[in-house]
């Protein structure tokens, strides 16, 4: 008990939380990264190289959903998550951009076993382990109906 | 690892193959299931004077982005940044000072927090912000401001965090605009630019001192992935006959030829080549012999260092040392493996998560 209050009380502050998508090992002191670590003086290049090591086993260029959390020392964390839903919805759907009006106007349409599919990857991400299969399908379709892409029973 | 079969036996379009490397070996994909706190990484705030000194980007570097601030009401922040990210934005930040200022500032509880996107110049962002709050079923649009970014702000911030580093005892890596702290010590003047190795990083850490280990007098180098050259120029200051230097990033060649100036190392004591790029189809050959050097060491990445073995490995005589590092230490028995046919008398020094593999090429030296 007394550990967990000294844990507590010397957790470093933080300054702010930074949520980007960058290429699996193509992590460069560019923008987005630049400016949005560069701001809390963050140091980029140790960013860059942390985060290329870590994702050399995806394909190159994968947008990998990152979190960091920049400390009030300009110290950091960062989490590496599986590629965002909507991206995993597009490459399935075979699409580059949602519909320009949701609810509107559906470009294209995809399967519930494709649904199925990328619940059952992003079930393996951190924090998502314990979710029921069952709520993150209806978090996909609700993402993919937001970008005007319909879920149908079969692809004919 | 129960997920793949299910997904292999799936009738529809497999989607892994999309997304892994390696469709032999399915690995787990995510290794961040452990706590936060494992990648932590300290750096510090320099407060010394301006960088003046010139700075070595590319345009992609000093690219303008849209800076924008919008509020959130605070029940959806979390959702709202996922759809934002989703719809365009490139990066999505909540500063907690800000939350502080507001709740301390007023009587009243703030419902909404401000938070500051990071846009692509060319991007739609009206039509990103009001796709992401319909998504989530926001009834109005927040307010939201646009400004172009201000590029010089964070790349004089990043410059501003360099500061000495002491590696060993009496060998030290200090930024061009400061004086050394030791001036009696081995210092390695540098800017880096925006090519990597300022010393900090525990991978270059490694790699100087196994340099250090090895030269002796009279050595020739290779530092394949030179960076900002600073393998390259430790190795003339400990006494190697030459370096050679070679990259794929012509920022880092630049970078590392501005470094030989500041140390006053003569060109022909230290080389560097620009290496074709994979998707450049000139063929092009690197203009170096094989088997040439008797220390080559190639701080870069795993895949890299896997793809190029043979090529890095013939540039080395027989009974040179080789090491390999930007190895994360789960990422070493792949290297081992790779590497091992090839080199006897394997070691590996190990920071933190980082390693360095060294080992003696085998083979006969043949005196002409």
């Amino acid at each position: 008990m007394a550990a967990a209050a000294k844990e507590i009380l010397t957790r470093r502050p933080v300054a702010a939380t930074i949520r980007l998508t960058v290429p699996a090992g193509g992590a460069r002191p560019a923008p987005p990264v630049g400016p949005a670590l560069g701001q809390y003086r963050l140091n980029l290049m140790a960013f860059c190289k942390d985060f290329n090591a870590r994702t050399q086993k995806y394909k190159p260029d994968t947008p990998m959903a990152v979190t960091i959390t920049a400390f009030k020392d300009n110290s950091f964390e960062f989490t590496v998550k599986s590629p965002t839903v909507s991206w995993y919805i597009k490459k399935a759907a075979g699409v580059d951009k949602g519909s320009t009006r949701p609810g509107h106007l559906t470009v294209t349409t995809l399967s519930v076993g494709h649904v199925y599919e990328i619940a059952k990857v992003k079930q393996t991400d951190p924090f998502c382990q314990y979710m029921p299969l069952e709520s993150i399908c209806k978090s996909i379709i609700g993402t993919a109906n937001s970008m005007g892409i319909k879920i149908v029973k079969d692809l004919e | 690892m129960l997920a793949w079969n299910f997904i292999k036996h799936f009738p529809c379009k497999n989607l892994s193959r999309h997304i892994l490397r390696d469709r032999v070996r399915p690995l787990c994909l995510f290794t961040f299931s452990t706590p936060p706190s494992s990648f932590s990484i300290t750096a510090s705030l320099s407060y010394s004077s301006s960088s003046s000194s010139s700075c070595f980007t590319d345009e992609s570097f000093t690219a303008p982005y849209l800076s924008v601030r919008i509020h959130c009401p605070k029940h959806v922040l979390d959702p709202f940044s996922e759809a934002l990210l989703c719809f365009g934005a490139s990066s999505v930040t909540v500063d907690e000072d800000i939350d502080e200022d507001a709740a301390s500032g007023s009587s009243l509880v703030s419902k909404e927090i401000c938070i500051e996107l990071i846009f692509p110049v060319h991007e739609e962002v009206k039509m990103c912000i009001s796709q992401a709050a319909n998504s989530i079923g926001l009834k109005e649009i927040p307010k939201f401001k646009v400004e172009i970014g201000d590029e010089q702000d964070w790349i004089t911030k990043n410059q501003e965090l360099f500061q000495p580093v002491e590696i060993a005892e009496m060998l030290w890596i200090v930024p061009e605009w400061t004086s050394p702290p030791v001036t009696e010590a081995v210092n390695i003047i540098l800017n880096p630019g925006f090519a990597f190795g300022t010393g900090e990083h525990p991978t270059t850490k490694l790699c100087l001192l196994l340099l250090q280990s090895l030269i002796k007098g009279g050595e020739a180098f290779l530092d394949y992935g030179t960076g900002s050259g600073i393998l390259a120029i430790a190795a003339l200051k400990f006494g190697a006959a030459s370096s050679v230097g070679v990259d794929i990033d012509p920022l880092a060649i630049k970078s590392a030829s501005h470094n030989a100036a500041l140390n006053n190392i003569p060109l022909e004591k230290l080389e560097l080549h620009l290496a074709p790029s994979e998707d450049s189809s000139s063929g092009r050959e690197i203009p170096l012999r094989k088997q040439q050097f008797d220390v080559v060491i190639a701080n870069i990445l795993l895949n890299p260092v896997m793809e190029l073995a043979d090529h890095i490995l013939s540039f080395a005589k027989p009974g040179a040392t080789i090491g390999i590092s930007g190895i994360l230490s789960e990422q070493l028995t792949n290297i081992i493996e790779r590497y091992s046919p090839f080199l006897e008398d394997i070691s590996v020094a190990t920071i933190g998560d980082w390693v360095c593999m060294s080992g003696t090429k085998k083979g006969k030296f043949i005196d002409n």
